[in-house]
């Protein structure tokens, strides 16, 4: 269900993204920072319906927090003549990454779990 | 199950939005004349040289062409009269000696190539100095033809001939007498032999029916006036 979900959003997404005016290119590193965010919240809504502690209310709050102060850090960045965007990016693709190793970590457990079934089912059928 | 679909829900809008700000982005990217990296400016330049290089070469052919013409229509035109005649034998003999054609004959080819030591615009001097000392006629570096009006200069890790670029190795062709090339340039204490102590690789052969080619560029005077 989820997996069917995210398969029609960014399809969707893709249609919706190749009809859009394109926007100006000093806002595009704005933007840019904004898809990190938001993929940085892809992967943890994921990792936490994975987890079963789902909230809608701290997923939405997340991404538009998170969002809003990396946008305000880049704009500061630029003031201050700082690539502060890095930090932001920086966070965010660790966040990712951890959140990436919990996704792939309960996968591989669960297929383990499933192969020492199958085994033990065959070695019980072969006595 | 509702917070399963409240889920799923959330995250394909989620994945919507982001996959769309993605696509967003590129578009901008890709539309945006000023490159964002060294890298995509740097290609866009290689591109453009390359149409360049492509719209110049047929152009030069397209020239050839029309001098091909010409040349005919000068026989053509010269086959009739005696005095045409002459005159057409005078023009291909300013020509050949102007090195606006392309000669063939016997001589040597000396290439040059960067060893331990880098070849420099000063070895290349002395090598066209000593080619000429020894009654070379015609002589070329990577066919770049030598005339009345040429300059090897340095210019950078490349070296200017004719105001064109050329690089390692060097194929210095001269057509001349092929023993007494030969013989003065690779003398005993010649300039070639220090070249070779420095850490060059130097091979010189003579060769029978070199063909060498036509000056491209033109050779022009402002200043200078015939004395009346």
């Amino acid at each position: 269900m989820v997996i069917i979900a995210i398969i029609i959003g960014c399809l969707v997404g893709i249609l919706v993204g190749m009809n859009t005016p394109i926007i100006p290119y000093s806002m595009s590193g704005y933007l840019a920072i904004s898809i990190i965010a938001a993929l940085d919240s892809v992967f943890g809504g994921i990792n936490s319906s994975i987890k079963g502690n789902f909230d809608l209310k701290i997923f939405v709050s997340g991404f538009f927090v998170n969002a809003i102060l990396s946008i305000l850090l880049t704009y500061l960045g630029e003031r201050l003549n700082v690539d502060i965007y890095l930090a932001a990016i920086v966070v965010f693709v660790g966040r990712m990454f951890n959140n990436l190793g919990y996704i792939r970590r309960h996968y591989i457990e669960k297929w383990i779990s499933r192969k020492n079934k199958e085994e033990k089912n065959t070695n019980e059928k072969g006595v | 199950m509702n917070k399963k679909n409240q889920v799923a829900i959330t995250l394909g809008l989620m994945c919507f939005i982001l996959t769309a700000l993605i696509v967003v982005q590129v578009n901008t990217i890709n539309n945006a004349n000023s490159a964002i990296g060294q890298a995509r400016n740097e290609n866009d330049l290689r591109d453009e040289v390359l149409k360049w290089k492509e719209k110049y070469d047929v152009t030069y052919s397209n020239l050839e062409k029309a001098e091909k013409n010409l040349e005919n229509l000068r026989q053509n035109a010269s086959n009739n009269d005696e005095t045409t005649k002459q005159m057409e034998e005078e023009l291909k003999t300013a020509n050949k000696l102007l090195g606006l054609t392309e000669l063939t004959g016997d001589g040597i080819v000396i290439t040059l190539e960067d060893g331990t030591d880098l070849i420099h615009q000063e070895d290349l001097i002395y090598v066209v100095n000593e080619l000429k000392n020894a009654g070379a006629e015609a002589i070329s570096i990577n066919g770049q033809r030598l005339v009345s009006t040429s300059f090897i200069s340095c210019d950078g890790n490349v070296i200017l001939i004719n105001g064109n670029k050329i690089g390692t190795p060097f194929v210095v062709q001269a057509i001349g007498y092929p023993s007494t090339l030969y013989g003065a340039l690779m003398r005993n204490g010649g300039y070639l032999e220090k070249l070779q102590d420095i850490g060059i690789k130097v091979e010189t052969k003579k060769v029978e029916n070199i063909v060498i080619q036509k000056y491209n560029g033109i050779i022009d005077s402002k200043y200078m006036k015939v004395v009346e």
